[in-house]
């Protein structure tokens, strides 16, 4: 895929990826984009695709800036993390990050409402992580099937 | 430490929050509006074909129903008529220093930092959805425009908890602040005192006193009342007139800018009076 396909590609993804953040409410589903560039290891695409999610997600959420800074953060080290004791493209693999991811969306939320004077309602709260950790699986999954995969997993074609 | 430094700068000259408006919520509504006009499309097509197959049966329903409704158009010129009158008696001005505009619900909370009971509608600065904006619908208020760039914006419904609300009940006249509790939760009517006489299904309508809502706006009505056992108020709660889990349409209400008007034969605008004092309930 040349350089304006890969840009094609990503736009669509991200078009899609708001419209599927309209259906299912508080969930991020950009992040199945984050880990399939990180799986990639194509960095020069994050470097343009990472802040234009940040400013998507800032811009349409309704608390002040930082939340998916920290967000983005620590999902970057979980999955540096959890690289050390699986292989990364692996659905399980996958599987484990969501639910750590949805752990993180828990606390990180829960720090960041005070810091903005907003009363966190736990029960909310909760649905909103368990949907995370339900469609970041589902989401990479198809979006791993629809990139060419000439672009997946670019270290393991040299053997 | 960057990330707090950031983190307080922004808090102080909020900078990143009108960037990440402009940008992110700009491209999101651009994403959505289209989304939501072909939903319509698809919509208005499906309902035409229905209708076209039931248009028959319809026509004779629809005569039928035209005859009741001329006869019921005869009473509704006297509850209009009624209307008028009641409107002056409650000294409740119809205000035209509020201009309706139209928009479009695009989404209700969207992404993982929709923290607020929110919703996205399709007009912005540019469009007359400046912040502060108060929404209604035919029913009543459905809350206010939170933050917007040049043609979306965010609104923060009257159920969320940082949602206060001037109004006073449109019987018993008693002021109180009307307060969110989160979504699918009942609202409160905090302030109220003791001895007022509330009753239920009463509707309360903003008193205007915030400065951010026109006066008379129909809110919520009240569902319980009793007293609260920690203050020296009536522990209300009340519920939204308007169905907000399923908002499409919404009407935004454009602040004019345009002084209230003069009477005829007085010199200064009326002066605001308040609601009549309420009527105290006999102490047991």
């Amino acid at each position: 895929m040349g350089w304006f396909g890969n840009v094609l590609w990503w736009l669509g993804f991200t078009c899609t990826g708001i419209v599927c953040q309209m259906l299912v409410p508080r969930i991020d589903a950009l992040l199945a984009g984050l880990i399939l560039l990180l799986q990639q290891r194509d960095y020069r695409t994050l470097l343009w695709v990472l802040p234009l999610f940040i400013f998507l997600q800032e811009g349409l959420g309704t608390s002040r800036f930082g939340s998916s800074i920290v967000w983005y953060a620590l999902i970057f080290l979980l999955f540096h993390i959890g690289e050390r004791f699986f292989r990364s493209d692996t659905f399980v693999f996958v599987f484990f990050l969501s639910a750590a991811g949805g752990a993180a969306y828990y606390g990180i939320h829960l720090l960041m409402a005070p810091l903005q004077e907003l009363d966190v309602n736990v029960e909310q709260l909760v649905d909103a992580s368990f949907l995370q950790a339900f469609f970041l699986p589902l989401f990479w999954r198809i979006c791993s099937l629809l990139r060419p995969k000439e672009e997946l997993h670019p270290d393991h074609d040299d053997g | 430490m960057l990330f707090l430094g950031m983190y307080s700068w922004n808090q102080t000259t909020h900078t990143l929050d009108d960037f990440a408006t402009d940008t992110g919520l700009e491209l999101g509504g651009a994403v959505l509006s289209p989304v939501r006009a072909l939903e319509d499309a698809v919509r208005t097509l499906w309902t035409r074909y229905a209708d076209l197959v039931a248009v028959r049966e319809e026509n004779e329903v629809l005569k039928t129903e035209v005859a009741q409704l001329e006869a019921q158009l005869l009473t509704v010129r006297e509850d209009l008529a009624e209307l008028r009158r009641l409107r002056v008696l409650l000294q409740v001005p119809i205000d035209k220093n509020w201009r309706p505009l139209a928009a479009r619900v695009l989404s209700g909370q969207i992404g993982p930092n929709a923290v607020l009971n929110s919703i996205t509608i399709n007009r912005g600065y540019a469009t007359g959805g400046r912040p502060g904006t108060p929404l209604v619908s035919s029913k009543g208020l459905i809350g206010r425009i939170l933050k917007a760039s040049a043609h979306s914006a965010s609104v923060m419904l009257m159920t969320d908890p940082g949602s206060h609300i001037a109004v006073y009940t449109q019987q018993s006249r008693a002021l109180g602040v009307l307060r969110g509790a989160g979504a699918a939760k009942r609202l409160a009517l905090d302030f109220v005192p003791r001895d007022t006489l509330v009753s239920i299904g009463e509707v309360i309508v903003t008193s205007g006193l915030d400065g951010v809502y026109p006066k008379g706006l129909p809110t919520a009505r009240v569902v319980t009342v009793e007293p609260s056992n920690y203050t020296e108020f009536l522990a209300i709660t009340a519920e939204p007139l308007v169905d907000l889990q399923h908002l499409e349409e919404v009407l935004l209400l454009e602040h004019t800018g345009a002084a209230p008007e003069v009477e005829e034969g007085v010199m200064a605008p009326r002066e605001f009076v308040g609601p009549p004092k309420p009527e105290k309930r006999a102490r047991k």
